[in-house]
């Protein structure tokens, strides 16, 4: 049953049961009095350590008070408790708890509507736990986790200024090793401070995003990764040091439709498309997939995740039939050569922070490490035949690691604003959360304990799961298949304006705005899709203020 | 008309006066700012000067010109009346003799508005990005055609007076742009505008695979290449040498072709940002000075002045953490920031300056609503406090034995950059611990 069936049904519970009490009492026991349920009150949620308090005044003529609670996001069962006469709740709630509540007054006549509906849990606001931030500027995602003491403080900055340095070709004094061939000569480049890439404008080409390549198979030797393309490899590089020919020229192009929400509001989606002229004839099997460089921030929190904790989240069959199912990832670690969980990447193809950075280094920008020891390009015809492998020291590369691992993650912001409280609840009832999980709690990390024991608030499962087809690169990676894409994390997307000055979402950057993301999603998003379709104008817009305050 | 008619003939009575010869020091350029009555003049230290005389007339009658004998100083304050206006400029001297006149600079000091001390937050936040953003970078591009212009001076005449005049430019366009890394945000950041300007290392070896070929090195080309063959520091490297040595001579034809490229896209670039914050063009001047009233980018006061305090704590971490700490701690020139012009400490002083200017809300002689109007209304005693941390981080790095590139290696000059790292460590320290956390409480 969908949460807004449930929701329907409960609501009429209530119209019923204040209809049998108005049968009762006005028609039959006092024919002759036109009496009536009393308002709703007026509920005001505080917290006191992991006490939560529920106050409101008393209604006029109100004999008693009920207080309706559920779970968020789900939202799907709603309990209540008989308050009587009291005008004060507390509970005290577990670190993972989180409810949507409401109250109604009665009395003889009848029950009244709900009250504003409201939020409790103990750290709804603090995205990241203890390495939340409170900072509504462009520094919102590239600033260090408060709770790092002093020590580890210095490992952190030592990492953010190699995540800021640039590489130049060899021989150089400093930062030799870029390329031959490369996307981008620095972290920071494809990650503006620590922030999402962004997709060119109509007839542009790649600054901040690349294309991954493939032909059909399995890289056996590779845990089943995808199946480099010969003279290419499994990265397409669009640039190259001076004197070598990069691999291709791309230039990206969009075709806009239109369509139609239900209330008749018009909206427009744009479908890029790639223009790729190779160095040398692609094979005809070739498969493509977009890939904009997605923000760095939490991605400790991403690696404290128990596997345990992602695969109760799985549900590969749909064995509980909600027509959402969720599939994990796995990857080789570069380092264990071990078969282990995916928890980054755009498609979960990348075991943990330490492995995408290790990754990028030595694809996205050609620099060797003691990881990968031999040149991006080594064996293709653009092969420099230097022997200055490897070009960062191990120490380099696991102070980027660190880095990246403690970033904070930005407080909510506008939590109180009723439009938010509005929009949260139907981001509930649409089932946005059975994939963006608001709500996990984070295991032990060797050695970055600022990450370890947080509950947090992600709003990812970190699953694979079938978008649909406008959405489908029809890449596999890994397990993932073409149409699965990783549940992104949302938490600090609504800062994405601030920090970037431009909305750009999904894989591909095609949605220009959140509305558009929303509506580009499909297969297992789809109900949501059309739950949110069949929004007014203000519900949408309410949704999009909720996810604004992530 | 008549302001550039008075400022080419003050030039002419000023160079009228001048005894300049090609062997003396090269001339210094000469910034000055107004905050309320105080009027402060900086310029840059220059290679093998002995001493500095600054001269200055009344403006608009241009006449008497007077001249302060400055030591080895190389700034200086003073308390003006309300009224008092000027024309400033500064020459270097050794005992060859002395340097051309600098830039003059033009200043008056205006009644302080007294609006200003109850401006509200919004009116700062706006006067910020109209005075002190806008401000910065209009002047920045002014800059940048002068070099331009410079350089194509050089091509026809590539004397070593005209290479000085191409490295004095470059300085003179510098200035602007070491102020405004204490406001990286917006479109200088979202449109990749700072690696275009200024990145860093410059990629050498593939300069030098570049000129070794025989494309024509215009425009269309040279923009094309990767941004670490862009900005200031390919134009320094190639207009002042490997180690501050370069003259007209062994400047290759090649080099002036790459250079007349490379830095007409500099001017582009920063025509580009400046263009971004107009209202005329993409009017982000309107789009953080309305922050809380309507503004997608910021819709709340507070993150615009979290995003101006966060900006000011970046680059004085920078300063401190990064540009003296780097080259200091490892004794390296290599790691020295503008190494091959010797312009280091001067980039540092401007960083600070930059910061300086956020916080009072001025930039040269725009002067309006600053945090420290905000700051000296809810806690009087942290304005004071600021303002000391400025002053000292500032007489640090003044005291820094020129070039900075040896200071790091000789005992004299590491204790004193030890004391203005600690000094700029300082200001960070205050601006982190007391200005930051309180921006959403101030009223």
């Amino acid at each position: 049953m969908s949460a807004l069936s449930a929701h329907k049904i409960m609501k009429n519970q209530l119209v019923l049961r204040s209809s049998l009490c108005s049968l009762m009492t006005i028609g039959f026991f006092f024919p002759h009095l036109a009496y009536s349920a009393p308002k709703p009150p007026d509920i005001n949620i505080s917290r006191v350590g992991q006490q939560i308090i529920v106050n409101f005044d008393p209604s006029k003529d109100a004999t008693g008070y009920r207080l309706y609670y559920s779970k968020f996001p789900t939202l799907k069962r709603i309990e209540s408790i008989d308050l009587g006469n009291k005008t004060q709740y507390k509970v005290t709630l577990n670190e993972k708890d989180y409810y949507a509540a409401a109250v109604t007054s009665y009395n003889l006549d009848g029950e009244s509507a709900y009250s504003n509906i409201e939020f409790a849990s103990l750290n709804a606001d603090l995205l990241g736990g203890a390495t939340t931030i409170f900072d509504e500027s462009s520094h919102a995602f590239s600033s260090p986790a408060p709770n790092l003491p002093e020590k580890e403080l210095d490992v952190h900055l030592a990492g953010d200024a190699e995540f800021e340095q640039t590489f130049v070709t060899s021989p150089a004094t400093i930062n030799p090793g870029l390329g031959p061939l490369f996307n981008n000569t620095s972290c920071e480049a494809c990650h503006p401070k620590d922030g999402r890439g962004a997709p060119p404008e109509e007839g542009g080409e790649f600054d901040s995003m690349f294309l991954r390549i493939s032909i059909p198979g399995k890289d056996t030797k590779n845990c089943g990764a995808p199946n480099p393309v010969p003279d290419f490899g499994t990265q397409l590089f669009q640039r190259a040091t001076f004197g070598v020919t990069p691999q291709a020229k791309v230039i990206v192009h969009y075709k806009e439709e239109t369509r139609k929400f239900a209330d008749g509001e018009i909206y427009k989606l744009r479908t890029p498309s790639y223009d790729v002229t190779p160095f040398k004839p692609f094979p005809n099997d070739i498969m493509f997939s977009a890939r904009v460089a997605p923000p760095v921030f939490g991605r400790g929190l991403m690696d404290a995740i128990p596997e345990a904790t992602i695969l109760a989240l799985a549900d590969e069959n749909d064995r509980d039939g909600d027509g959402i199912s969720g599939k994990a990832n796995y990857v080789c670690h570069p380092v264990t050569k071990k078969r282990v969980i995916g928890r980054m990447g755009l498609k979960a193809n990348n075991a943990d922070s330490f492995a995408q950075n290790a990754g990028a280094f030595h694809g996205d920008i050609g620099i060797t490490s003691p990881v990968f020891p031999i040149d991006s390009a080594a064996n293709f015809p653009q092969a420099d035949g230097k022997k200055d492998d490897p070009e960062i020291t191990q120490e380099r590369l696991d102070d980027v690691t660190f880095y990246v691992q403690t970033l904070a993650v930005p407080a909510r912001r506008n939590i109180g604003k009723a439009g938010v409280k509005k929009g949260q609840i139907l981001f509930g009832l649409a089932g946005c959360g059975d994939c963006h999980t608001p709500t996990l709690k984070t295991g032990v990390l060797k050695d970055v304990k600022e990450v370890s024991n947080q509950v947090i608030h992600p709003y990812t499962d970190m699953l694979l799961h079938d978008m649909g087809d406008d959405l489908a690169d029809n890449r596999p990676d890994h397990l993932a298949d073409g149409k699965e894409w990783r549940t992104p994390p949302l938490w600090g997307i609504g800062l994405t304006q601030t920090v970037h000055n431009h909305t750009f979402f999904l894989h591909d950057g095609r949605a220009r705005n959140l509305i558009e993301a929303i509506m580009w999603h499909d297969g297992e998003g789809k109900k949501s899709k059309d739950y949110v379709n069949a929004l007014s104008k203000e519900q949408r817009d309410h949704l999009v203020d909720f996810l604004n305050s992530l | 008309m008549q302001h550039k008619f008075k400022t080419l003939s003050l030039a002419v009575s000023l160079l009228a006066t001048s005894i300049s010869s090609h062997a003396t020091p090269q001339q210094p350029g000469v910034v000055v700012t107004v905050e309320g009555t105080k009027v402060t003049a900086f310029w840059n230290p220059v290679i093998g000067a002995k001493n500095y005389t600054l001269y200055y007339a009344p403006y608009p009658a241009l006449t008497p010109i007077n001249s302060i004998p400055m030591a080895g100083k190389t700034d200086l304050t003073a308390d003006l009346p309300v009224g008092a206006s000027y024309a400033i400029a500064v020459k270097s001297n050794d005992e060859t003799g002395s340097s051309d006149y600098s830039n003059i600079s033009f200043f008056t000091v205006k009644a302080p508005n007294s609006a200003d001390a109850d401006a509200s937050v919004s009116t700062i936040i706006s006067s910020i990005a109209t005075n002190v953003i806008l401000g910065t970078y209009e002047d920045f591009s002014v800059k940048a055609k002068a070099l331009t212009n410079a350089l194509l001076k050089f091509q026809f005449t590539p004397t070593d007076e005209n290479l000085r005049k191409v490295q004095f430019a470059w300085r003179d366009t510098r200035s602007p742009w070491e102020q405004a890394e204490s406001f990286l945000f917006g479109p200088v950041d979202t449109k990749g505008l700072d690696p275009a300007l200024d990145s860093w290392p410059v990629n050498r070896t593939d300069l030098d695979a570049v000129l070794n070929t025989s494309n024509k090195l215009d425009v269309p080309f040279v923009s094309g290449l990767n941004d670490t063959l862009h900005g200031f520091h390919t134009i320094e490297y190639l207009i002042f040498g490997e180690a501050n040595n370069k003259t007209a001579a062994t400047m290759t034809a090649r080099e002036v072709e790459y250079l007349v490229s490379v830095t007409s896209l500099l001017h582009t670039h920063v025509d580009a940002l400046a263009n971004a914050w107009q209202t005329s063009g993409g009017n982000f001047v309107t789009e953080f000075g309305n922050a809380g009233k309507g503004s997608k980018t910021y819709p709340s006061e507070v993150s615009a002045l979290q995003e101006l305090v966060n900006g000011m704590i970046g680059i004085v971490d920078e300063v401190a953490n990064g540009k003296i700490a780097d080259p200091f701690s490892q004794t390296n020139t290599e790691l020295v920031e503008s190494q091959f012009s010797f312009n280091s400490l001067l980039d540092f002083e401007n960083n600070i300056r930059g910061v300086e200017n956020i916080y009072l809300g001025r930039y040269l002689q725009k002067d309006g609503a600053g945090l420290n109007d905000l700051v000296r209304r809810n806690n009087a005693e942290l304005d004071t406090e600021i303002r000391q941390k400025f002053d000292a981080a500032i007489d640090a790095i003044q005291a820094i034995p020129f070039p900075f590139r040896d200071s790091i290696s000789n005992a004299q000059g590491r204790t004193l950059i030890a004391t203005a790292q600690a000094k700029v460590s300082e200001l960070q320290t205050v601006l982190e611990s007391k200005l930051l956390p309180n921006l959403t409480s101030f009223k």
